[in-house]
């Protein structure tokens, strides 16, 4: 026990020893955290919305609340009667809800939010038998919008398309920033390990001295490393949590028709990743430091 | 229980500080480290410990080859060898007590075994009194004292002294002589590297004499000076 104690004694002192270094490599390991976890749950997110979209038709009319049946079974005859249609299928507000949550329970990745009421609206799924014709058919229908049938045109494709844009460029994007953070958090807790080493080469030389192995030597450092990221974990986690609602709440205002956000499970994996890559940093980053001084 | 055979050490500035040192210590050996100062006694000694590796020949130190030792050996080459130093390189900020148990502590052990073995090696070099100072409450002679309790108190089978006395007054390099011929005389491998002549003259032990890195004499019953 008294091994033990030693080692987490020596590892909790060398973080009190430098207290403004410490913190400040503890606020770097957070923001690195904070842009981590940024990523995953936007990607995640826009995956989630990707795949829920391209489970669906191509063309979307949302039919207005208002809208009579008689209207609405008009517009079908209408469209269907064009050439480019190969079919069109009328799907109630409660079928869409019904369908909705038949998606949400297979896959483990998002759950249906909290809602009042049901905002989904009726629509009109249209398949195009040519796709080449569906932006003069959007663009015909769109026209009516506002005319008290139809509330919105919704062109799906181009929806997928785009969303995997913003998905392409964030994943690129993020995972440079992301990289360069992991570096500047490596290098900043590299840093703090050596001054925490620094300031006990004394102790360390005797510890050489009368037979302390190397790793012996090393422990105490490499929990100062882990112990900087796990509090830089625990900051991120407390933010991004805090943060989960209102960000949630934003993120539905954009997908405006898909009434999902990510689940429980989620919230885990997130949690689980953060402190894995804090902790991997700490160490890594003591570590490095710590084998430097004693390879001298 | 040491042997070096050919050994040169040239350190990476071209210092030649050893030149084909051959030397053979038995078990229980008392030898005294003579020559001037810059003759290479402490070069030899870290050669033992494996603080610097041999430029060319070979160290062996109780049966093993220090040079071909994996890092991850020597850790228990050096609980075999106790150290003791002209500045004693004690922790300021512990006590005496708390020194002499860090050496037991930082290679594994715990609990009562740490309590016993630290004090019996207090009461060797008479320091149980003074087991709660910290080392600047200390005279040097004490302090040196301390630094041999915790170099002996994992109970070493060769003990090293560079220069034990090289910071203390007569009256206390004689203490301090007497305890290291007393350790000897309990089966401990002694090696002193030493300025002091009149200790050497006076105990007529094994004198191994250093010049520019060559051994030029190597008497047993040696004087300090031929
Ligand atoms: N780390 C080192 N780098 C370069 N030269 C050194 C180093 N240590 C000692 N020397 C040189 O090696 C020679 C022997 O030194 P040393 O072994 O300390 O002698 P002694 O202990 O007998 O005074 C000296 O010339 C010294 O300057
Ligand atoms: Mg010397």
């Amino acid at each position: 026990m008294r091994r033990v104690g030693y080692v987490l004694s020596a590892a909790g002192q060398g973080f009190w020893r430098n207290p403004v270094m410490s913190l400040a490599s503890t606020f770097t390991v957070t923001l690195m955290l904070l842009l981590f976890a940024f990523f995953l749950t936007t990607d995640r997110g826009l995956q989630a919305a990707v795949g829920v979209l391209e489970s669906k038709v191509e063309i979307a009319l949302f039919i207005d609340d208002n809208a009579k049946v008689s209207e609405v079974l008009a517009l079908k005859a209408r469209i269907e009667a064009d050439p480019a249609v190969s079919r069109v299928d009328y799907v109630t507000k409660d079928q869409a809800l019904k369908r909705l949550q038949d998606i949400a329970d297979r896959r483990k990745d998002f759950v249906l939010a909290n809602i009042d009421g049901n905002p989904l609206p009726a629509s009109l799924e249209v398949k195009l038998s040519d796709a080449r014709q569906a932006k003069r058919f959007g663009d015909e229908l769109r026209a009516e919008i506002g005319g008290g049938v139809i509330a919105d045109v919704i062109d799906n494709p181009q929806v997928v398309d785009q969303l995997l844009t913003i998905t392409r460029v964030l994943s690129v994007g993020g995972l440079a920033i992301l990289a360069m953070m992991l570096f500047v958090a490596l290098f900043v807790i590299v840093n703090t390990i050596r001054i925490a080493v620094h300031a006990r080469r004394d102790e360390i030389e005797i510890m050489q001295l009368v037979g302390a192995s190397d790793a012996f030597v090393r422990w105490p450092f490499i929990l100062e490393g882990m112990l900087v990221g796990t509090l830089g974990a625990v900051v991120a986690l407390s933010i991004v949590f805090a943060a989960a609602g209102p960000v949630t709440g934003a993120m539905l205002d954009f997908l405006v028709t898909l009434p999902i956000s990510l689940g429980p499970e989620f919230a885990f994996q997130l949690a689980a990743s953060v402190l894995g890559v804090a902790l991997l940093v700490g160490a890594g980053g003591a570590t490095l430091s710590v084998r430097a001084h004693l390879a001298k | 229980m040491i042997a070096l055979d050919d050994v040169s050490k040239r350190y990476p500035n071209g210092t030649f500080a050893l030149r084909d040192v051959d030397l053979r210590i038995d078990s229980g050996d008392f030898i005294f480290l003579v020559g001037a100062s810059g003759a290479g006694k402490s070069t030899l000694i870290r050669l033992l410990i494996r603080e610097e590796l041999a430029t060319t020949g070979r160290v062996v130190v109780d049966g093993e080859d220090v040079g071909r030792m994996p890092r991850s050996r020597v850790h228990r080459l050096r609980r075999k060898v106790g150290v003791v130093f002209q500045d004693f390189k004690l922790l300021p900020r512990k006590t005496v007590a708390e020194n002499v148990a860090f050496a037991l502590i930082v290679t594994g052990h715990e609990g009562r075994l740490v309590r016993e073995e630290t004090e019996r090696a207090l009461s060797l070099v008479g320091l149980t009194a003074r087991r709660d100072h910290f080392p600047s409450q200390l005279s040097g002679g004490e302090q040196q004292r301390t630094a041999l309790a915790r170099a002996l108190v994992n109970r070493p089978r060769i003990l090293i002294a560079d220069e034990p006395t090289g910071n203390l007054d007569p009256v206390t390099s004689w203490e301090i002589i007497k305890l290291l011929t007393r350790v000897n005389d309990l089966g401990t491998t002694l090696v002193m590297a030493t300025h002091n002549a009149e200790i050497v003259n006076a105990l007529r032990r094994r004198v191994v004499h250093l010049d520019h890195g060559m051994v030029v004499r190597d008497e047993r019953e040696g004087l300090y000076a031929a």
